[in-house]
């Protein structure tokens, strides 16, 4: 019994030894690796540029605005060059823009090319044709996967073929396959589009600022490959791009004005007499057609950095009030309705209520509280005598400044400052009782009320918090106010469209004081709320988005509807100010457009996508393919793909499959996944047996 | 005499085991010291904006950090999937996207030394990736599935979305080497489900 005990501690301990000898051995090797490398003086080698050279000698010899990319032997061949025209109608408020991009390769294989570009947020894609020599071919809406089958076959067919995919709201691609060499292909994109208004003033924005350059890929076998993280000579470059883009393209993008040109021309028909058009980045020709029409035209060709923005304002009084549009489709009726409510509001004259909560748990500790205290003191400096306010803050428990809210006297915000300065985030988030208290109060309250909620919303109780609001709300409007690096945004969000508010979210200190003016600018000019709308004997009535948000100053009231039968009239009752409004519109007459069935369901695809947002459901998914594929619409679900049914290239000739980096190189594909188990397991096995069968064996000997 | 041979073939087997298990422990301790190397190196590649290797005659260079806070995970991929980039730290698959990058995005590691923590991941845990520039993304963990490790047809390379693919040998705890079945943790960038 004692000789096995021996034994065993023998072992035990032998093994320890064993162990810690082996680790030991590690550690010396890995220690004299270590100091070698410090030792050494050329420790970080560069990566040398030293391949073989096509057309192009070398990098530095790229003088213009070429795009160039590596193939897989280490060429580098002049990539697709993209051109850009835009054409923009616009017919009083509605405006149809076609973007024609030409690809042309100058190459003297075949390319595929892919092109990211911007497009205003409510831009309703509902067109694509592609152009090939004299041929035109009309794009076909298909769900998303779908269409990327019907392009890849073609691709892979030899056919040529091309794709409008979504990739954002404001975010596109095109794709085009099989770019014969030394030619060009033509895909002209449209979308139908709001104007914007504020008063008296019209504006249209065209988006070219996010790198809208043609993007070709990398189908390097080698190693150099990977330098486009940060590789010599590319860093600038791939700098220069990451900034721009969340698609960094390993290609040498130089910025020069013969890179992506665009030419832009708008007709503007007013509808109204015209006091002055003006673009504002941008040098325009500008071509006076009669009072309220005017031919505009980019001066020069410009590259394509830089958002183009026309402005244009009605002589006095010339503005409309009101316009109607209607579209009869499919056996339904579309309306689009346009309102200025009356904006000779004296809003100074008018009092309001402004409730502050400011959370002040745990979590909002160190920067966070920094941040919402500064917005709230900014809040608090931009009342008015006549306005009354408070502060509610809340962590494990909650708190007033005031029993119930108080006129922003002098005596009062001095209190409240004191009250601010004096406030630390400790504690837990009891939310509920801090909304419910803001907003039971509303009892007391005359006019607007208007509750700013500060916080980084690290609550697990959405839902609950969800129904409070809904149910509790009444009069008052709950604007969120995200603070920190890491807000719910899911929560802020949500919570302000129960509120019928608005949402925005500070990231950093120094973003307080124009964030809280952007939000205060609107707090302070509300001019017509609670918007609600009848129509009698209307059937199979869908109006989008579902609820009316109230108006700002400035801002016109846009409806759309769809209606199987229409109603003669339409009634909008609201608020305005304090008082009761009311207006009828007579819905019969009006001008015919075709726009809008398309405008009605972007709004109505914009409105799912939130709903999708939230609920990540297959539903409203399926609702969003179904609305945008009867619509003809492209969206995050749907795409536009057009096919040319001839092939064109020799399937044996290769096609230079080029896109964003993400596409894998041509070679240096993955044909199975790599070794990624180790032999230590087993040289651990193994040494301990045989190290046991070697100790039994002396042990037995002696 | 037989005493003396049983003598000698004690010592020759005591010897033998000291190597083997000397050769394991190495295994673990490169895999763990290298990281602290790759580590200077990296910071290195931030300040000057280009490759470096960790050690003069090293094959490969970090191009990515990879952070799972809840499991104190925080290591260095380092370009390439060989063996020999492996044994220092998870490897960046050359033929997937660049990380951050949209595209799918693929790390394999060994299930003994960087990617054990592969077993303990849930779906919904947050992995980050930082590349070379500075660039942060976030993923969420969707699913883990077993493969084969020919089986790679299913890896969306065109991906408009951005997405992590985490490799490593199956099952975590076997003995042999060279087994046919990888374990796939898949995730997306936390961005493109709130998007």
């Amino acid at each position: 019994m004692k000789t096995t005990q021996s034994v065993g501690g023998y072992l035990l301990s032998s093994l320890m030894s064993c162990l810690v000898y082996s680790w030991g051995i590690g550690l010396a090797l890995s220690l004299t690796m270590m100091a070698l490398v410090f030792m050494s003086t050329n420790v970080h080698a560069e990566m040398n540029d030293d391949m073989a050279l096509d057309k192009i000698h070398s990098l530095a010899e790229v003088k213009s605005g070429q795009l160039v990319f590596r193939t897989e032997d280490g060429h580098y061949l002049a990539s697709p060059q993209l051109n850009t025209e835009v054409a923009i109608e616009i017919n009083g408020l509605l405006a149809r823009v076609t973007v024609s991009q030409t690809f042309t390769n100058p190459s003297a294989q075949w390319q595929e090319g892919l092109y990211v570009f911007p497009l205003p947020e409510t831009a309703a894609v509902d067109h694509l044709r592609m152009k090939v020599g004299e041929r035109i071919i009309e794009g076909d809406i298909k769900a998303k996967k779908q269409a990327r089958e019907i392009y890849q076959q073609a691709k892979n067919e030899g056919k040529q073929a091309s794709i409008v995919e979504q990739q954002r709201p404001n975010m596109f691609t095109t794709s085009v396959a099989n770019i014969p060499p030394k030619d060009s292909i033509t895909v002209v994109i449209e979308y139908q589009q709001m104007v914007s208004q504020d008063g008296n003033e019209f504006s249209l924005r065209f988006p070219m600022a996010i790198t809208p350059r043609y993007i070709p890929g990398t189908p390097i076998a080698n190693r150099h490959e990977i330098s486009h993280f940060n590789g010599s000579g590319w860093a600038v470059n791939t700098d220069q791009v990451a900034d721009a883009s969340h698609i960094t393209p390993p290609v040498l993008v130089t910025e020069s004005a013969t890179s992506n040109q665009v030419t832009l021309s708008i007709l503007l028909a007013a509808g109204f007499d015209l006091a002055q058009v003006n673009s504002a980045y941008h040098q325009v020709e500008e071509e006076l057609v009669n009072d309220s029409t005017r031919k505009i035209r980019l001066m020069d060709n410009v590259p394509a950095n830089r958002d183009f923005e026309l402005v244009w304002q009605a002589s006095d009084q010339q503005a409309p009030q009101a316009a109607l549009f209607k579209q009869h489709k499919n056996g339904e009726d579309y309306v689009m309705l346009m309102l200025t409510p009356p904006n000779k509001l004296n809003i100074e004259s008018i009092s309001r209520e402004l409730i502050f909560i400011i959370d002040t748990s745990g979590s909002m500790d160190g920067t966070s509280i920094k941040q919402a205290k500064a917005a709230l003191q900014y809040g608090l400096s931009q009342l008015r005598p006549q306005d009354s306010f408070n502060i509610i803050r809340f962590s494990d428990d909650v708190a007033s400044l005031f029993r119930q809210a108080q006129l922003a006297s002098r005596v009062n915000l001095h209190t409240a400052y004191d009250y601010v300065a004096g406030l630390r985030a400790d504690g837990g988030t009891e939310m509920a009782p801090a909304l419910k208290l803001a907003l039971h109060a509303e009892q007391y309250t005359e006019g607007l009320r208007q509750v700013v909620f500060l916080t980084d919303g690290s609550v697990g109780n959405e839902d609950e918090l969800f129904t409070i609001i809904e149910q509790d709300l009444g009069k008052s409007r709950l604007f969120t106010v995200g603070i920190g690096s890491a807000p719910n945004s899911h929560f802020m969000q949500r919570a302000a469209q129960f509120g019928r508010g608005s949402h925005s979210y500070i990231g950093s200190e120094d973003e307080v004081r124009q964030k809280m003016q952007t939000l205060f600018n609107k707090l302070s000019h509300p001019v017509l709320t609670d918007l609600k709308l009848e129509l009698e004997d209307s059937s199979g009535v869908e109006i989008w988005p579902k609820t009316v948000a109230d108006l700002y100053l400035g801002e016109p009231l846009l409806l759309t509807l769809k209606a199987a039968t229409l109603a003669d009239e339409i009634v909008i009752n609201g608020v305005y100010g304090n008082q009761p409004w009311q207006k009828k519109v007579m819905l019969q007459g009006g001008g015919q457009s075709q726009a809008v069935s398309v405008l009605w369901a972007r709004r109505k695809i914009s409105a799912l996508m939130d709903e999708y947002r939230r609920s990540n459901s297959d539903d409203s998914k399926a609702e969003i393919v179904e609305i945008a594929l009867k619509h003809h619409l492209v969206s995050k679900f749907t795409s536009l793909v057009a096919v040319d049914k001839t092939p064109v290239r020799p399937v044996a000739e290769k096609l230079n499959t080029q896109a964003i980096a993400v596409n894998p190189p041509k070679g240096n594909t993955l044909t199975q996944f790599p070794q990624t188990a180790t032999a230590a397991t087993l040289q651990f096995i193994i040494g301990l047996i045989l190290f046991l069968s070697g100790l039994i064996l002396r042990w037995r000997q002696e | 005499m037989k005493r003396r041979s049983g003598h000698y073939l004690s010592l020759l087997l005591l010897s033998i085991s000291i190597g083997l298990l000397s050769s394991g422990g190495y295994i673990h301790a490169k895999a763990q010291l290298a990281q602290w190397l790759i580590a200077s190196a990296w910071s290195q590649s931030k300040v000057n904006n280009k490759q470096a290797k960790p050690w003069p005659w090293a094959d490969t260079w970090p191009i990515a950090r990879l952070e799972v806070p809840e499991y104190n995970i925080d290591q260095y991929v380092l370009a390439g999937s060989t063996g020999e980039s492996l044994a220092f730290g998870p490897g960046y698959v050359f033929a997937s996207a660049a990380p951050t990058e949209q595209g799918n995005t693929i790390i394999a590691a060994h299930r003994d030394t960087h990617f054990e923590f592969l077993q303990e991941l849930q779906k919904g845990d947050v992995i980050t990736l930082h590349n070379a520039m500075g660039r942060q993304r976030d993923y969420s963990v969707q699913d883990m599935t077993i493969v084969d490790k020919q089986d790679v047809s299913w890896l969306d390379n065109q991906a408009y979305s951005h997405q992590l693919t985490l490799v490593t040998c199956y099952p975590f705890n076997a003995i042999q080497v060279g087994g046919r079945l990888r374990y796939v943790v898949r995730a997306v960038s936390l961005e493109d489900i709130s998007a």
